[in-house]
């Protein structure tokens, strides 16, 4: 089985590669729990439960993680400074031919960093792990004007669910940020089958999960190779007040699709009392970036 | 009778606007901070033309009563050619519009098939070779090699196909009705 070695030694390569930039660039490798006592908020996500305990008379619920990305911010709220990690993640309901349950990400934060040095600082891992295609780098509004001739920024719901409607598509959707997502499912993403790497950057305000929101936009970017959504990342918030309030719109918006709901990590909401350095991190598929890159 | 998208899978044929449509390829795209959607293509089987549909994944859509029969090719009366169900004896007949590229590689008696919506024929079929006569074509000239196109030659069904230089009218020749391309001489 020559393909089969010589794969496990390519993939090897990648970790090691990706350790090696990031050592080179004294960001500090972590391993945080991947047993939380909360589910995630995000409403299109969901949390695998699992109980543990049993036979000690001590039975509780834990959540796998479906990223590292809070117990990393406890972390930089306690000075951590620049913090990477590569670890497995799990999710619910996720099952298709590149989507799991389990995958490998890798997830890192850089302190100072806003949301455009990120990027650089993802294009020059690409460069290090041996990937020197071209980069394309084009805002949520700019790809839609583009590629659709579609004002995403300035459509109200109503006005979106018509342009839906006028390419015969279903328009049941129940919030803003859904038509925005399916049209860029349906009109967007197919153009950018043939762009090797393309950032996509300023998503919509409704679709800023945890990044900064600035005027109609959020601080949020993803990075697509041939079409494929292989990172997301944010211009990070920062004060727990924040967190709060993001993941109780999120847990709103659950209720209402009657999907399960957990309780608040309230120890995240605490140890976040202090603030999260200015900084910005990224998720990035390692699954995904290995067979997309064919490194 | 209705599939949801859980369901869909290549070559399924479903009711897409009023049309009978089949599944060419079903892409579920779960955007990593999204719900899951359905981006497929459809082929239309009246029209031929491909389309490309999102949906919500969980949504559904009606069954097509859509069948594909081996049917004989009897003739055409310049209106209509009639085709016959050799299980049935049944006789179904189609207009030009619905003939496609089958007007091309036809002759009688060969068999084809034929696809048939709520038991009305829609589209046909021909075989992916067929073996036609030479009516037409310049004689070939000796000596002339540098020719690597070859030379047009009209078959009995009217098509015209890229032949070699050595073939003659007379010459029964095969053709690849995806591509209308020569494969040899039978």
């Amino acid at each position: 089985m020559p393909n089969f070695k010589e794969k496990l030694i390519r993939y090897q390569y990648l970790i090691r590669n990706i350790r090696d930039f990031f050592y080179s660039h004294n960001v500090v490798e972590v391993v945080t729990p991947s047993l939380l006592v909360a589910p995630t908020t995000d409403v299109y996500i969901d949390s695998i439960e699992v109980s543990v305990n049993h036979a000690l008379s001590k039975s509780s619920k834990f959540y796998l993680h479906t990223s590292p990305e809070l117990e990393m911010k406890r972390l930089l709220a306690k000075g951590s400074g620049d913090i990477f990690q590569i670890c497995q993640v799990f999710r619910d309901n996720e099952h298709g031919h590149i989507n799991s349950n389990e995958f490998t990400m890798l997830e890192f934060y850089r302190v100072g960093f806003d949301m455009h040095q990120l990027i650089d600082d993802i294009k020059a891992l690409l460069i290090s792990l041996g990937n020197d295609d071209p980069v394309k780098e084009i805002s949520y509004a700019e790809a839609f004007y583009d590629y659709a001739e579609i004002d995403i920024l300035n459509s109200d719901f109503e006005g979106l669910k018509n342009i839906l409607e006028s390419h015969g598509l279903n328009s049941d959707y129940e919030w803003i940020e859904d038509i925005q997502m399916v049209l860029f499912v349906h009109l967007i993403e197919p153009k950018l089958k043939t762009i090797p790497v393309c950032f996509i950057y300023d998503f919509p305000k409704q679709q800023a999960a945890l990044a900064q929101i600035d005027g109609l936009v959020a601080h949020r970017f993803e990075m697509y190779i041939k079409g494929t959504e292989i990172a997301n990342g944010y211009q990070e918030i920062q004060t727990s007040k924040e967190y709060r309030d993001r993941f109780e719109t999120e847990l709103g918006k659950r209720k209402s699709l009657s999907k399960s709901i957990g309780s608040l990590d309230e120890d995240f909401l605490d140890d976040l009392k202090v603030g999260l350095p200015s900084c910005s991190g990224v998720a990035i598929g390692i699954d995904r970036l290995f067979s997309s890159l064919s490194l | 009778m209705n599939y949801s998208t859980s369901q869909f899978k290549n070559g399924m044929k479903l009711m897409l606007d009023g049309n009978p449509c089949s599944i060419v390829n079903n892409e579920i795209v779960k955007p990593g901070k999204g719900q899951a959607f359905n981006r497929v293509k459809f082929k239309d089987l009246i029209t031929g033309k491909t389309l490309e549909k999102t949906f919500k994944s969980g949504e559904s859509l009606e069954a097509a009563d859509v069948m594909e029969l081996e049917m004989q090719y009897l003739y055409s009366d310049g209106e209509k050619w009639h085709f016959m169900d050799p299980g049935s004896f049944e006789q179904f007949d189609l207009g030009e519009e619905s003939m496609g590229t089958a007007l091309n590689y036809l002759v009688e008696q060969d068999n084809c098939i034929v696809t048939l919506w709520n038991n009305n024929p829609i589209s046909v079929s021909p075989p992916n070779h067929v073996t036609l006569e030479v009516i037409d074509t310049d004689p070939g000239l000796k000596g002339d090699t540098a020719g690597t196109g070859g030379k047009p030659a009209t078959l009995n069904t009217g098509v015209v196909v890229q032949v070699p230089l050595f073939v003659a009218i007379g010459d029964r020749v095969k053709v690849d009705t995806r591509t209308n391309e020569y494969t040899g001489r039978a």
